[in-house]
């Protein structure tokens, strides 16, 4: 039998064997005079909560807002969410820790997700995935996770580059990304769902041909 | 066959207002906001249209449910496409918004309802991009905002992004994302159409099924309600992925053979494969062999069938793979979207994923494999919302028709290991590990 | 506004027919016809059931799928079972998926013995499991705060914690970080989680997951014994059970009572008995030698405070709040009829008069706890409850969640329940009987005298007008919620008479539901003044035969030589923060100083000439009164030290030395002794008090309350004086200033330290950072402490903290201050 791996491995769910820090101080809602929030970061927020008929429904966009800014979720970047929105940086921290795209480590600035679920997989997504980190070759700028399901098993296997949808990609588009990734081009055109026709042969404007919706 | 959602998608520009309104875009929406609104419910009965996002719940009986009087009522559109397989949504929203916008807009006038809104999941940047020029285009064209075309009914539209969560496609759970919390599921009764987003009255519909509505109305719920077959009618996005050689998203007509989907219009396996089993409506949903291509692709069949038409994402595996692999995949899909609120799922999911990794790498006995399907049985209809059956079904259904191979996998794992006696240690660090 | 009126209607349970409660969820109603169904996660005091451990599944007929019976109503002629095969197999599962990841270490969990998840596993579990997989193990226990360990391998995820920083006590900064199995409780950021009711989680959590660190390992559940009494260290008065393990007190339970605390407790409650035992307490009487208190025998003790009957007609006793009913009433007779001197008082703020009180105290106008929950609108007068009387501000914050209780405050000082408040209107510092005045006016339509009232306050007239209209607006059933400082100083009867009229004019009188609710400063405030610690009432706030001096008056007296003997029954004066500057002197001038206490301030120390043990909480017998009238019982859970007396057996004791007779017998007898000299007491028996205690109101005798009257041409409250440049002085009384605090080593890491609070504009004016070193000074008084810079606190108003130990006298209320940096 395999060792077994429970004493010495402890936890591998950030958080789990983490007590609190007795020397900081409770944590209720940030108060504006100790908190100092950037003024944009402020304005998109509260642009955010002004759009629902409870600003609490601003809080997810009010995280994307903050990791844009942040790069991450930092606690930083919690705090200054809780204080415009006037509610705990716990409250906001159960919000960004259960949605998997934000970040709440730090990580590289270059988002790639690569979806490795069933229908990805069946095609290669998992080999992608390998190959998608060994192409960025440890570069800490790029953040690069399997991810669930991203809803394009038509172009499968796919990865979403920094929110650019693209597939079907083979061992050597992995090495193409990175490089287009690097150099702020355009990512892979052909293979951009941007410019993918539907496979519906209805779907042409108008006396089109059927053609392979696999391969457009 | 008949085209109605699909109908030159492609059509350049057909994103922008222009080219919409010009294929008669909106006209819809002026010629509902003279109707009565029991009208427009009767003509949303009459054309038999079911929900199209999982459940299958017929359109009209759902809004008809919304309380009449003087509160303030929400419509939501889920578009929070996540289901693994399925991807039909992602290509309405982004080559035709405006057909979803105008939908919800009928809809929001159906119910009486002021504000609505979008919930689309955090990944389709594009589409949210889209979709948000679209809603701006409408409000400038006055399809939304203060009394539409001077009827008298305003409506807002809002586009909320998620932030990656599979349990928000749970309308529940979407509802509680949507006000700014954990998307866990709530109980129910209530039920969203008496409370639902900030505890009013809600509507919450997917994407094609709002996107159909000016079908319906265009065309007369008679003369939709006419296609496809008894208690399935209406034509259908299927999205077709997996070991087929066309995948992609196809418009059928419901009750239409699964070959015809999977063959004709996919293409079939890669040539000297076979269809080992498929999926017919999403990774939830209990698996099919190859026996069953030619079931006609309807809800009540693949009902009887022992599966079901889900969201019409049918997946496609053949022979060349392992039905552990898939089982295992899916499992830890589902393990890791548990939201971890009721026990069932998010204990189950957890020692499911735990047993199968153990039959895969040749560790367990033919007795686990009982003990799987016993785990299975234990998750159905036990949780709070339906993520625990969404994986026990598919699973308990593998594991049901493929336990030979379950076993001589077991068989070949344990000798490959080593002498059937020890597997190997973990090469890297294991993936997490709860 | 109405409570919920239930029908009764009939279900059938496993087969026998359960008359219920209609729209009871069907765990309770199951109850009552002798059907358990098993549950983790469903607590009714949580709020909405949330239906998440699955447990409770019952089959309903009619329902093809299993239901949670915590979360569905019952209704008339429902078929429920709950021991089907289905059924059975259903809580099997649950019980075995929850077991699969909690450890086997029963042996050596706090719980074990009392423990949910054991009950279950043994009642409702297959008896196997089939895991084979490792469990998972993570570090434990871990610190959640220096009050509670979390031990996350035995966490179900049942949500009650959660649910009760959410819902309960609003704090909302204990949650769940992460998804699914990954799943656990936790904190932002590794914060503390530090605040006034967290330790009611302890309680809540069904399983080993959620200890109190300063119970753990001390007892097993075979090992205690509980005993039912009373809190007495806040006027809250919560409902408590003590556990007691040879003869020591190791951990205070909640004893539910709908009428007091709702079942929960503040920290300070749950954790404070640790004082009992602690080495700093004074366990053992003490007597002056030079400069020096030493220890001494009973004997000695006594024969020096027997020295006060030769100050007979200059002695002056100062009763502390936790003085009972009984010991208070001794006193009082003592002091009258032995030592001839009416100079007695319960109340450090100043007095009001007899007709005031006694106005004060009508049946009619009282409100009681539940009114909070079921009220239209709650005011707060001059009172932020998580200090004057904690429980109350989660009753408060229930009323507005479930009931929607419209919450309005005044206050100079931002209260806990501003966020909940529709309204909060900011007054001066110490301006509060203004700020009653201007309402009153408001309500009155003297437009002109409202807003001029308003301006003495320093509030914002606008402000003010919009909070009286809110009030006349708020419904019928109004409770104001006012807390005894109001009353404080000269214009205390003007605010007062304000406050009887307010009620007048918003038809509250003779209201159910409605009324006043004051929150006195000490524990027993209110039975001390009902049985006569006052200098110008007899017991029963009859006529007393001559009027005496208060509290303010002793001091001056004593300073001045006039009064020269203290006896101070379980009273500290020099550091409520009131005169403490003329009590200090009074203390060191007094002759003769005798004193009952637990700890010495450092004022006791130096001038104190006799200190009696004081007993703690859990070792007294006799009766308290809580605000809203509830004489409840203080119950013997301990014996306590050996050398400790009961403070009725000391003071006897001095009378008997000093040849007095008071006439008070022991025991129970003296709680009769009560109902005989308090007339609207009369008849009262500790029989008849029960644990669940008797509102006086509600009872026959409370006819003989003699009736009252509003003095007219009251004395006007001073107007507040304007900053320019210097800032008004407030001063509140933290929930953790005390001394059980402070020598509870449990508790010490909540000891106060000075904190002086002021606005953000004025410390950048004055050049102040956060956490900087801060002085205040004016009248020749000093204070230092640490800044903290708040946004809710009005430009203008700068804040200290009273009752800390050794921070010296403070200036007084609305007084100007120089504040300056380091």
């Amino acid at each position: 039998m395999s060792e077994v791996t429970r004493f010495t491995h402890g936890s591998r769910v950030p958080g789990w064997d983490d007590a609190v820090d007795p020397d900081k101080a409770p944590s209720p809602v940030p108060d504006p005079a100790t908190t100092p929030v950037p003024d944009e970061l402020r304005a998109e927020i509260e642009a955010e909560m002004a759009k629902y008929p409870q600003f609490r429904s601003a809080l997810i966009p009010a995280l994307h807002a903050a990791q844009r800014l942040h790069g991450w979720c930092s606690p930083e970047a919690i705090e200054q969410v809780a204080c415009v929105m006037r509610i705990t940086p716990g409250e906001a921290a159960a919000v960004a820790t259960f949605y998997d795209m934000f970040e709440t480590k730090p990580v590289g600035s270059q988002t790639i997700y690569v979806c490795t679920n069933i229908s990805c997989s069946l095609r290669g997504g998992d080999r992608i995935l390998a190959r998608m980190k060994a192409a960025a070759d440890g570069d800490e700028d790029f953040n690069i996770r399997g991810f669930e399901c991203l809803g394009a098993c038509d172009m499968a296997p796919m990865a979403s580059v920094n929110g650019e949808y693209v597939g079907p990609l083979d061992d050597g588009d992995c090495d193409l990304i990175i490089e287009q990734v690097r150099a702020g081009g355009e990512i892979l055109p052909a293979k951009n769902l941007r410019n993918r026709e539907c496979a519906d042969p209805a779907g042409r404007a108008v006396g089109g041909t059927p053609t392979d919706g696999g391969e457009s | 066959m008949t085209k109605l959602l699909f109908d030159r998608i492609d059509e350049p520009g057909l994103s922008g207002i222009d080219v919409y309104s010009k294929r008669g875009g909106y006209e819809t929406l002026r010629k509902a906001l003279q109707m009565p609104r029991d009208g427009i419910v009767e003509e949303l009965k009459a054309s038999g249209l079911r929900g199209r996002g999982g459940a299958g719940f017929p359109l009209g009986t759902k809004a008809s449910f919304i309380p009449g009087g003087d509160m303030d009522k929400f419509l939501v559109c889920n578009a929070d496409e996540s289901e693994p397989g399925t991807f039909k949504d992602r290509e309405l929203m982004q080559k035709n918004p405006h057909l979803l916008v105008e939908g919800m807009a009928i809809a929001a006038y159906t119910v009486g309802a002021n504000r609505s809104f979008i919930y689309i999941r955090g990944e389709y940047e594009l589409q949210a991009q889209m979709l948000e020029a679209a809603i701006a285009e409408a409000y400038s064209a006055g399809h939304l905002g203060e009394d539409i075309h001077g009827s008298g009914f305003s409506l807002e539209l809002v586009l909320h992004r998620g932030a990656g969560a599979y349990i928000c496609g749970e309308e529940t759970g979407l509802l509680d994302s949507l006000e700014g919390k954990r998307g866990n599921p709530r109980l129910k009764p209530p039920f969203p159409a008496n409370q639902g987003l900030f505890q009013g009255p809600t509507l919450i519909n997917n994407v094609e099924t709002l996107a159909t509505i000016p079908v319906i109305l265009a065309m007369g719920g008679s003369e939709y309600g006419k296609l496809g077959v008894e208690n399935s009618a209406g034509t259908k996005l299927v999205s077709v992925s997996g070991n087929v050689q066309r995948p992609g998203n196809y418009e059928i007509e419901l009750g239409i053979s699964s070959r015809e989907i999977i063959y004709g219009l996919a293409g079939g396996p890669e040539p000297g494969r076979e269809v080992k089993l498929w999926f017919p409506g999403g990774s939830s949903s209990p698996v099919l062999t190859a026996d069953d291509l030619d079931l006609p692709y309807d809800f009540d069949t693949l009902a009887a069938a022992g599966s079901m038409l889900g969201s019409g994402a049918i997946i496609v595996v053949d022979d060349t793979n392992s039905v552990v692999d898939v089982g295992l995949k899916l499992a830890s899909f589902y393990k890791h979207e548990s939201c971890g609120k009721c026990t069932p799922c998010r204990e189950g999911t957890n020692w499911t994923v735990k047993m199968l990794q153990r039959v895969q790498s040749g560790e367990a006995t033919p007795m686990d494999l009982d003990i799987i399907a016993s785990v299975q049985e234990q998750i159905i209809g036990n949780c709070l919302c339906v993520l625990g059956d969404a994986m026990a079904m598919p699973v308990g259904s593998l594991v049901a028709k493929f336990r030979p191979e379950f076993e001589s996998h077991i068989e070949t794992a344990r000798e490959a290991n080593g002498l059937g006696v020890t597997p190997p240690a973990p090469a890297e660090e294991p993936a997490l590990s709860l | 506004m109405p409570r919920p009126e239930k029908n009764t209607i009939t279900f059938t349970i496993d087969g026998r027919d359960v008359e219920a409660t209609e729209g009871a969820m069907l765990v309770d109603a199951a109850r009552g016809g002798d059907v358990e169904i098993p549950v983790f996660c469903y607590e009714p005091k949580l709020g909405a059931p949330v239906g998440a451990c699955r447990m409770c599944l019952v089959e309903i007929e009619g329902i093809p799928k299993l239901q949670t019976a915590c979360s569905t109503p019952v209704r008339d002629g429902m078929i429920v079972r709950t021991t089907t095969d289905r059924v059975k197999q259903a809580q099997e599962a649950v019980v075995e998926f929850l077991l699969i990841n909690h450890p086997l270490d029963c042996p050596v969990c706090d719980k074990g013995g009392e423990c949910p998840l054991q009950d279950i596993s043994f009642g409702w579990g297959g008896g196997k499991s089939r895991f084979i997989e490792p469990k998972r193990h993570f570090v434990k226990p871990l610190g959640l705060s220096p009050l509670i360990a979390i031990d996350r391998e035995r966490c179900i995820l049942c949500y009650r914690c959660v649910r009760f920083s959410q819902e309960i006590a609003e704090d909302h900064q204990l949650v769940l970080l992460e998804r699914g199995a990954a799943t656990y409780v936790a904190t932002f950021d590794g914060h503390p989680y530090v605040a006034p009711f967290s330790g009611n989680i302890i309680e809540l959590c069904p399983v080993g997951a959620l200890t109190s660190r300063a119970y753990r390992f001390r007892a097993r559940p075979w090992d205690i014994e509980g005993a039912g009494t009373v809190c007495n260290l806040c006027p809250a008065q919560c409902n408590v059970t003590m556990t007691v393990r040879d003869d020591r007190v190791l951990r205070v339970l909640s004893r539910d009572h709908d009428g007091v605390d709702d079942g929960w407790l503040c920290d300070k409650g749950r954790f404070a008995y640790q004082a009992t035992h602690s080495d700093e307490r004074i366990t053992t009487p003490l007597v002056r030698d030079g400069d020096q208190l030493r220890p001494a025998s009973w004997e000695r003790a006594i024969a020096v405070a027997k020295g006060l009957a030769r100050h007979s007609g200059s002695v002056a006793a100062i009763v502390g709040g936790e003085t009972t009913n009984e010991e208070a009433l001794m006193l009082g007779r003592v002091m009258r009829d032995g030592l001839g001197s009416q100079d007695i008082d319960s109340r450090v703020g100043g007095s009001l008069p007899l007709g005031l009180l006694r106005t004060l105290a009508r049946p009619d106008l009282q409100a009681t706890v539940p009114d909070l929950e079921f009220a239209h609108t709650v005011l707060l007068l001059d009172s932020d409850p998580v200090d004057d009387a904690p429980i109350l501000d989660l009753r408060i914050r229930k009323g507005a969640r479930r009931n929607g209780v419209k919450v309005l405050v005044g206050s100079s000082r931002p209260t806990a329940l501003d966020p909940r408040a529709s309204q909060a209107v900011r007054h001066a510092p110490g301006s509060g009987a203004s700020l009653a005045l201007a309402i009153d006016s408001f309500l009155a339509d003297d437009r002109a005298g409202a807003e001029a009232h308003a301006k003495a306050a320093g509030a914002d007239p606008e402000a003010v007008a919009d909070l009286a209209f809110a009030l006349r607006d708020g419904g019928e059933d109004v409770v104001i919620v006012w807390s005894e400082r109001l009353t404080d100083g000269p214009a205390g009867a003007a605010a007062a008479g304000a406050l009887v009229s307010i009620a007048e004019r918003l038809g509250l009188t003779g209201r159910e539901g409605a009324g006043l609710l004051e929150l006195p400063r000490g524990t027993n405030g209110r039975g001390l003044r009902e049985v006569g610690a006052l200098p110008n009432a007899a017991p029963g706030l009859a006529e007393p035969a001559r009027i005496g001096r208060d509290s303010q008056a002793i001091a001056e007296a004593a300073a001045s030589g006039e009064v020269t003997a203290l006896w101070l029954l379980h009273s500290d004066p020099a550091r409520e923060g009131i005169d403490g500057a003329a009590w200090t002197k009074a203390l060191a001038s007094a002759g003769l100083v005798v004193a009952h206490a637990s700890t010495l301030s450092p004022e006791l120390a130096a001038h104190a000439s006799v200190v009696f043990p004081a007993q703690a909480g859990a070792e007294r017998e006799g009766t308290i009164t809580h605000p809203d009238g509830r004489i409840q019982r203080l119950r013997k859970a301990i014996g306590g030290p050996t050398n400790t007396l009961p403070a009725s057996e000391v003071i006897a004791a001095v009378a008997e030395a000093a040849g007095f007779d008071h006439g008070i017998p022991r025991g129970a007898g003296a709680t009769a002794e009560l109902g005989h000299a308090v007339g609207f007491y009369g008849g009262i028996t500790t029989d008849e008090i029960g644990g669940t205690g008797v509102r006086w109101q509600e009872r026959e005798a409370a006819a003989s309350l003699p009736a009252g009257e509003i003095p007219a041409d009251l004395t006007a409250p001073r107007p507040a004086l304007s900053p320019n440049g210097s800032l008004r002085l407030g001063a509140y009384r933290s929930i953790w200033a005390s001394p059980e605090v402070s020598i509870s080593p449990a508790l010490k890491f909540l000891a106060r330290t000075p904190t002086i609070e002021l606005s953000p504009a004025d410390a950048e004016r004055i050049g102040i950072a956060q956490g900087g070193k801060v002085k205040i000074a004016a009248d020749g008084l000093t204070v230092a402490g640490t800044a903290a810079i708040r946004s809710d606190v009005p430009e203008g108003s700068v804040f200290v903290e009273d009752g800390l130990a050794g921070s010296g006298p403070r200036p007084a209320e609305g007084e100007l201050v120089e504040v300056s940096g380091p």
